[in-house]
């Protein structure tokens, strides 16, 4: 129980009021002379038990009354298991307007059965209460109650993908550092399993999070374009979504004009390959599109892909054998040409061409490669040895993870946008200018990597494309669109917008999966449940009128008493 | 004497400032006898009883004068007794009894004092011998019963001289007294009754068994019956040093129920007994107490 006004209950003091009375009326009564005294003498033995039991039941309804009026001036609030008030409360809604949320299910938005549950979850707040509203974008809005009734009614589906787990932990931390009685997290989503599939949230004690449970039924049957990407001519769309799904015919666009269907067979991780006609040379973009379900959102996946000739290649002196099969395996594919556009080498010889430069195997020429680089201009240059470890890259994806048992460490003065590749966070593939430098020969003895199935990609990629500053398509989460690249005049590289691929697994989670990532005190309710649940743990009650009521009532017992019982 | 002027219906208080207890009792008796149409006391003097003729030296003023008109002969009424009543007044001068509740009342001796004048009046009026005891703890005064000229004025100037007692030991003077009243005749006691219950009806049954008729007033103040005062107060027995500390708001309803208990007993045991019992309380008119009586 707490109290609205707790300063009054010092008027508590007052309850001692009647007993004082008492002791003090007792010591100075007047005298009077009374002839029958004896008749007194023996009504009062006659009545002394009645006297004695009417002082005691006096004295304590007098006390009680004074003690109930002033708790109820104090406003007691008790609780209660339905409607009343709640104490201060800190509260965060997690309304998840993911791309999922966006599905139509028996007719109605599921987003709508969301936004209606997070406006009463607001709406039942008061100006005691802290209150934030958590969407899929990650930010935290706080203000007040109207503000954000106004966030959650302006709600769209977003193309953004909420971690519920993190979302939930996040919540719980925010809701646990404010120091109010009550601690809630309300977490409106369709709980897509998919969503709380990674990560467990670490709840604070004393928090309690309410979780809307799914729809009861079957889960809505969903087909989605989970990627479309372009190799050797052709795009490959994979299709992802519910089980149960039918098969799922794919259209492919290029602009407006469609040139290719395929179908999809049923279940997840199906995919089609659909040829696309000969290009002129430049960047190209095109949709991989599906026919409309229940959520239309990714239905539609843009992808992208560049035109170019074939890089005329070189071996040059020191290259290796590896590098000279690799040409090899490139040129009969005709992914390069005869000819000295790139040069692949040890030491970079002349002031002009692209070079691909390794270090030298006798570590007696590093000096010489060395001066080669500068008289270049080349802002790099080999270093002491550097400690073996994995390849990490983020623009050659292919060679990411291989081993690197022998390098030099590149020291350099240019910025970190020249690093395309790394061993233990230093630098060891770099560009600049027209120069590629490597910190391992592509030989054997010092990486993996020529013994790897990627090993031709990644010369492919290193002659065609990076060494002439062009960069990979990159894959984003957003609204499905192609964002281009560019430097000066030239298109260098672009990026394809889609969403999350695990959005279109409409397949709810578990009870047992939402305990998982959400701890076993979290509660998955019903619509019902839930709003009666809404602030359970706090939902209090002003007694004040109760109080005043059984004051009323002491009162006139007290009355009765005393004018009955003479 | 029209009913709104007669001294005897008035307030005891209002008639008591009309002057001394002689004027105060000759007022109260001529307005209570000119109410009456007959004497309260007839029965206890003279008492027809039978005619028989006339002999000569018998008193011409007992002839009967309608039976010589109808038959013309001589008849004279005979009574049974033609002696006075030998009447003893016992007044009750305690301490206890010269309380008032209340300023603009009577003590309740002041009260016993004018009621005995008046009875007493009424008394010798009718050439009853009549005298005076008062008491406290032991018999003050003894005016015996007489009927000669001058006897009412002894009795009055015996309750002027007898001072407010302290205690009250009503057994041990009315044993006293029952030596005192060798003779049978009427014993009137007037007293607030606050002694010993037993002790003083174990002396009035002697007295009844002696052959006297028995009267007893009970005063009370109306402040005895009803219990009043301030919210809490300690009430001290003016005849010893008992006390007790009450509210008298709490104890009102018991004590008026003890007091009514209290007056049932002395009624019902002075019945048993065959004693009048009157309950009077000193605001009563002193004609409605003498009312009683008839």
């Amino acid at each position: 129980m707490s109290f609205l006004h707790p300063l009054a209950l010092l008027g508590l003091a007052a309850a001692a009021i009647p007993a004082l009375l008492h002791l003090l009326q007792r010591r100075t009564p007047p005298e009077l002379e009374f002839p029958p005294l004896r008749y007194l003498s023996e009504t009062e033995r006659q009545s002394a038990r009645r006297l004695k039991l009417r002082h005691l039941l006096l004295l304590l309804l007098r006390t009680a009354l004074i003690v109930v009026i002033v708790l109820a001036a104090a406003r007691p609030l008790v609780p209660v298991s339905g409607g009343g008030a709640h104490e201060p409360t800190a509260l965060v809604v997690i309304l998840d307007n993911s791309p999922s949320s966006g599905a139509v299910v028996d007719g109605h938005p599921v987003l709508d059965r969301l936004r209606v549950a997070a406006r009463a979850s607001i709406a039942r707040t008061s100006a005691a209460d802290r209150v934030w509203l958590l969407l899929a974008d990650g930010v935290v809005r706080g203000g007040g109650r109207e503000a954000l009734l106004a966030s959650a009614d302006s709600v769209t589906p977003d193309w953004r993908r909420l971690d519920l787990a993190q979302a939930v932990e996040r919540a719980a931390r925010l809701v646990h550092a404010e120091p109010l009685p009550g601690r809630e997290v309300h977490v409106l989503s369709d709980l897509q399993r998919t969503a709380l599939a990674t990560g467990r949230a670490d709840v604070p004690r004393g928090v309690r999070i309410l979780s809307l449970a799914p729809p009861r039924g079957r889960a809505a049957a969903n087909r989605g374009i989970a990627s479309a990407s372009v190799a050797e001519g052709a795009v490959v769309v994979a299709v992802t979504g519910s089980d149960g799904g039918e098969p799922a015919p794919v259209t492919v666009r290029i602009g407006t004009r469609e040139v290719g269907r395929a179908l999809a067979a049923r279940g997840e991780g199906a995919a089609v390959s659909v040829t696309l006609p000969p290009q002129r040379t430049g960047w190209w973009a095109g949709e991989a599109l599906l026919e409309p379900d229940e959520l239309r959102a990714d239905d539609r996946r843009p992808f992208v892909w560049r035109v170019a000739p074939p890089a005329r290649v070189a071996a040059g002196p020191g290259s290796g054998p590896f590098i000279g099969t690799a040409l090899s395996v490139l040129r009969d594919a005709r992914r390069v040409g005869e000819g000295r556009d790139v040069i692949v080498g040890d030491v970079p010889a002349g002031s002009t061409g692209r070079w691909v430069v390794q270090p030298p195997a006798d570590p007696a020429l590093l000096g010489q490669a060395n001066r080669a680089l500068a008289a270049r201009g080349v802002p790099w240059r080999w270093s002491t040895p550097g400690t073996p470890g994995p390849l990490v890259s983020r623009d050659i994806e292919q060679i990411a993870g291989a081993q690197v048992t022998r390098r030099y460490r590149l020291e350099g003065t240019a910025g970190d946008s020249d690093v395309l590749a790394t061993v233990n966070s230093e630098p060891w593939l770099v560009r600049a200018g027209d120069v590629v430098l490597l910190g391992s020969r592509l030989d054997t003895a010092w990486t993996a990597l020529p013994a790897a199935p990627a090993f031709v990609p990644f010369v492919d990629a290193l002659v065609n494309r990076v060494v002439a500053g062009a960069a990979a398509v990159g894959v984003a989460e957003g609204t499905p669109r192609v964002e281009f690249r560019v430097r000066g005049a030239d298109t260098v590289g672009a990026t394809v917008f889609g969403l999350d691929a695990r959005e279109s697994d409409l397949t709810p989670a578990t009870p047992e999966l939402v305990a998982a990532a959400f701890g076993p005190a979290a509660l998955v309710l019903s619509d019902t449940r839930f709003a009666a649940e809404r602030f359970a743990g706090t939902r209090r009650a002003d007694a004040s009128a109760i109080l005043l009521a059984l004051a009323l009532l002491l009162a006139a017992t007290e009355l009765g008493v005393a004018t009955l019982t003479r | 004497m029209p009913a709104a002027t007669r001294v005897d219906l008035l307030d005891p208080a209002d008639v008591a400032r009309l002057g001394g207890i002689e004027i105060v009792a000759e007022g109260v008796v001529e307005g209570f006898l000119a109410g009456l149409h007959r004497s309260p006391f007839r029965g206890f003097s003279v008492e027809f009883t039978e005619h028989r003729a006339y002999q000569p030296g018998d008193e011409l003023r007992y002839l009967d004068w309608r039976i010589l008109a109808r038959s013309d002969r001589l008849f004279v009424k005979q009574f049974e007794e033609e002696t006075n009543l030998r009447a003893m007044i016992l007044v009750d001068a305690s301490r206890s009894m010269a309380w008032r509740g209340a300023p603009e009342r009577l003590t309740k001796r002041a009260y016993a004092d004018r009621l005995a004048a008046a009875l007493a009046l009424i008394l010798l009026r009718q050439r009853d011998a009549t005298g005076l005891v008062t008491f406290d703890e032991e018999v003050r005064q003894v005016i015996p019963a007489r009927v000669k000229a001058g006897q009412w004025t002894r009795l009055v100037r015996g309750l002027l001289d007898t001072p407010d007692g302290r205690g009250t030991a009503a057994h041990a003077a009315l044993q006293r007294l029952t030596a005192l009243l060798a003779r049978r005749g009427l014993v009137v006691l007037i007293s607030d009754l606050l002694f010993d219950r037993e002790l003083a009806l174990a002396a009035l049954r002697y007295l009844r068994h002696r052959g006297h008729q028995v009267i007893v007033f009970h005063l009370m103040d109306p402040a005895e019956v009803e219990l009043a005062g301030p919210p809490e107060v300690r009430f001290t027995d003016p005849e010893s040093p008992a006390s007790v500390v009450v509210r008298p708001r709490e104890l009102a309803r018991a004590y008026a129920e003890t007091v009514q208990r209290e007056v049932a007993a002395w009624r019902t045991a002075c019945r048993r007994h065959g004693i009048a019992y009157h309950h009077v309380q000193t605001d009563l008119p002193f004609g409605m107490a003498l009312r009683l009586l008839t």
